[in-house]
């Protein structure tokens, strides 16, 4: 975007005062349709749930401190593994990327807010009910969930109450996406200011519009999934129970038809958090930018055809497990794109180090080594031979942690200022990233060598031989978790004490959002920029 | 005054056009909810490929059209302009 001949200032001014009379106290964030609001409410609901799945971590790394039984009984630990995904992936990480989204996408195309403001707080309502349902769950006879976050029939099938309320907050949470990912896609399509092209995006919004069909095209399968479950249980019907004719190797089938798009639905945001925060620390436009776009298209495309590598040792063809690893293989191809572009980006560039480019960086190297342990499981006879294993654990980790966590914090730290209009304390934010990027390769890295040597994942209790990398990923644990209390600190004390942000803290940023004041008004761009 | 209309006309276009967007996504996601099942509840896999065939032709069909009759309507518009 080379100019945006608007004065956003002076266009809010008087109108924004006309507009700026929203409720106060409560009623401000339970009825509120603005993009801002909404956005804040999901980020800081995703930060609860994080603190929340993050105690099921930690509960789970206390029992696996030493072998034998601790602190909880098997029953309790499955729980405990069950619910810690399930609340990871659809309580703090989708949710943070939409919260991302509804701040970032209408500010950086130059729209008012969403397309659909009050179906946006809707899809919003929606997720602390879920969340509930989906916790509270701990409580009823059976106990929560304990089949692991993929639910495979048939224990799915059989397991008690908690199950019902697991395939609820499911739809529940499935609704919310859709609804948001609609919402998304009409506001980038109808709702660009005079001049963006789609091919002068922001690569953030690009891989949120991708993102965005991939939620919808996936979600409805997930959730006509465990509709069909929940019919199993409850009305008679045989899809999955084997006892009535049905197929439970069909539910891992459809399941991974959503899961394995659903890996990059939580990756792809990342990716575009990434590609925002690196040329700009590094003083120079993003490098290919068109075939960032295009890879980031085949990857979505290419998701949807390798979900059977999650499978190869359910038994399939061999035909099908070359076709299955072959495609997985592919995926390396778009994704190295990316990376070399990333780091082409960085080539020669006027680089500083503040603690987003840090988290940018610290994502670069980390979502690499989770993209290259996820190369070596995509070859057929090594995956049947690490299948379940912490070898899975640590590959999935280095991807969604170090990948998915790590740019938002990066994301965080480079938008708060222009969201708050307060600085955050720099030097507080780097000992966060190194305290973060330490302890998380002190709890996940060991565990590359436990799954190697054979330690299985979802077991409460283990042989002798696995204890000393297990204490070493348990202190590693314990360390990330608290270095986050460190992250919660440094917001508050930003949102309480920071130096007024102006409005482009960061030279060399360069998007639609900087160009507004810094808090950005209620109401933005009602008169929309133009674009050239 | 005549702005003020136009800026209205304007929005109440954006409005619908934004509806339209919504409701084909909506369907999709539909037809991907009930084709799940309802292949399942077949037993033969002809029924999920059969819907999820419909409607990629049936999505290509309105999307060619649209962009057809825009392209007439654009062309038309030009004609009675000159």
């Amino acid at each position: 975007m080379s100019s945006i001949p608007h004065d956003h200032a002076a266009g809010h001014g008087e109108a924004h005062e006309e507009h700026a009379h929203h409720p106060g106290g409560i009623m401000r964030w339970i009825t509120t349709t603005n993009h801002k609001d909404i956005g804040t409410l999901y980020l800081w609901f995703s930060f609860i749930m994080f603190i929340a799945g993050g105690t099921l971590a930690l509960t789970i790394r206390s029992e696996l401190f030493h072998p034998g039984m601790q602190l909880v009984d098997p029953e309790f630990f499955n729980s405990l593994t069950t619910l810690h995904g399930l609340i990871m992936i659809f309580g703090a990480i989708m949710p943070a990327a939409v919260g991302f989204a509804n701040w970032q996408v209408p500010l950086m195309i130059g729209a008012p807010d969403m397309a659909f403001a009050r179906l946006n707080n809707w899809s919003f309502w929606l997720l602390p009910f879920a969340a509930s349902l989906l916790i509270s769950s701990f409580f009823v006879p059976g106990g929560a969930a304990a089949g692991g976050w993929t639910l495979y029939a048939p224990l799915s099938v059989q397991a008690g109450m908690g199950m019902d309320m697991t395939i609820f907050a499911i739809h529940i949470m499935g609704a919310s996406s859709i609804m948001g990912s609609i919402n998304i896609i009409t506001t980038i399509l109808n709702l660009r200011a005079p001049g963006m092209t789609l091919m002068k995006m922001p690569l953030f919004v690009w891989t949120w519009l991708i993102t965005a069909y991939l939620l919808i095209a996936v979600m409805p399968v997930l959730a006509g999934t465990v509709t069909m479950l929940l019919t199993d249980r409850h009305f008679g019907t045989s899809f999955f129970n084997a006892a009535g004719g049905g197929d439970p190797v069909m539910f891992q089938h459809i399941f991974w038809f959503f899961g394995h798009p659903e890996v990059y639905i939580m990756i792809l945001p990342a990716f575009g958090i990434v590609s925002t925060i690196l040329p700009t620390f590094s003083r120079k436009p993003l490098f290919g930018y068109a075939s960032m776009v295009y890879a980031t298209a085949s990857i979505a495309i290419l998701s949807f055809l390798v979900w059977a590598h999650h499978m190869f040792t359910v038994g399939m063809p061999a035909a099908g497990q070359l076709f299955f690893m072959y495609m997985t293989m592919l995926i390396a191809v778009p994704t190295g794109v990316k990376v070399f572009n990333w780091l082409a980006t960085m080539w020669k560039g006027s680089m500083t180090f503040e603690t987003p480019m840090l988290f940018a960086i610290g994502f670069i190297f980390l979502f690499t080594m989770g993209g290259f342990t996820g190369l070596v499981l995509a070859i057929t006879p090594v995956d049947i031979q690490l299948q379940d294993t912490y070898y899975v654990v640590a590959h999935f980790h280095y991807v969604l942690v170090a990948g998915s966590l790590f740019a938002f914090f990066g994301g965080i730290y480079y938008w708060l200022p222009k969201w708050s209009g307060k600085m955050y304390d720099e030097t507080l934010g780097k000992w966060h990233f190194w305290l973060s990027m330490i302890f998380f390769n002190v709890t996940f890295f060991p565990m590359h060598f436990l799954g190697l040597a054979g330690m299985p994942r979802r077991v409460a209790d283990y042989p002798a031989q696995f204890t000393d990398w297990n204490e070493v990923a348990t202190i590693g644990a314990f360390g990330f978790g608290l270095s986050q209390i460190l992250f919660l600190f440094i917001v508050l004390k930003a949102l309480r004490f920071g130096a007024p942000a102006p409005a482009r803290p960061w030279e060399g940023a360069e998007t639609l959002e900087w160009t507004l004041p810094s808090p950005p008004p209620y109401h933005t761009f009602e008169t929309p920029p133009v674009v050239t | 005054m005549e702005t003020q209309l136009r800026t209205e006309e304007a929005k109440r276009a954006q409005r619908s056009a934004s509806l339209r967007t919504a409701l084909i996504l909506a369907s999709i996601a539909v037809v991907f909810f009930g084709g799940i099942i309802a292949t399942q509840f077949t037993g033969g896999n002809a029924v999920g490929i059969g819907v999820l065939g419909f409607a990629i032709i049936g999505l290509l069909l309105v999307t060619v059209g649209r962009k057809l009759r825009g392209d007439n309507a654009k062309m038309s518009s030009k004609t009675s302009g000159k």
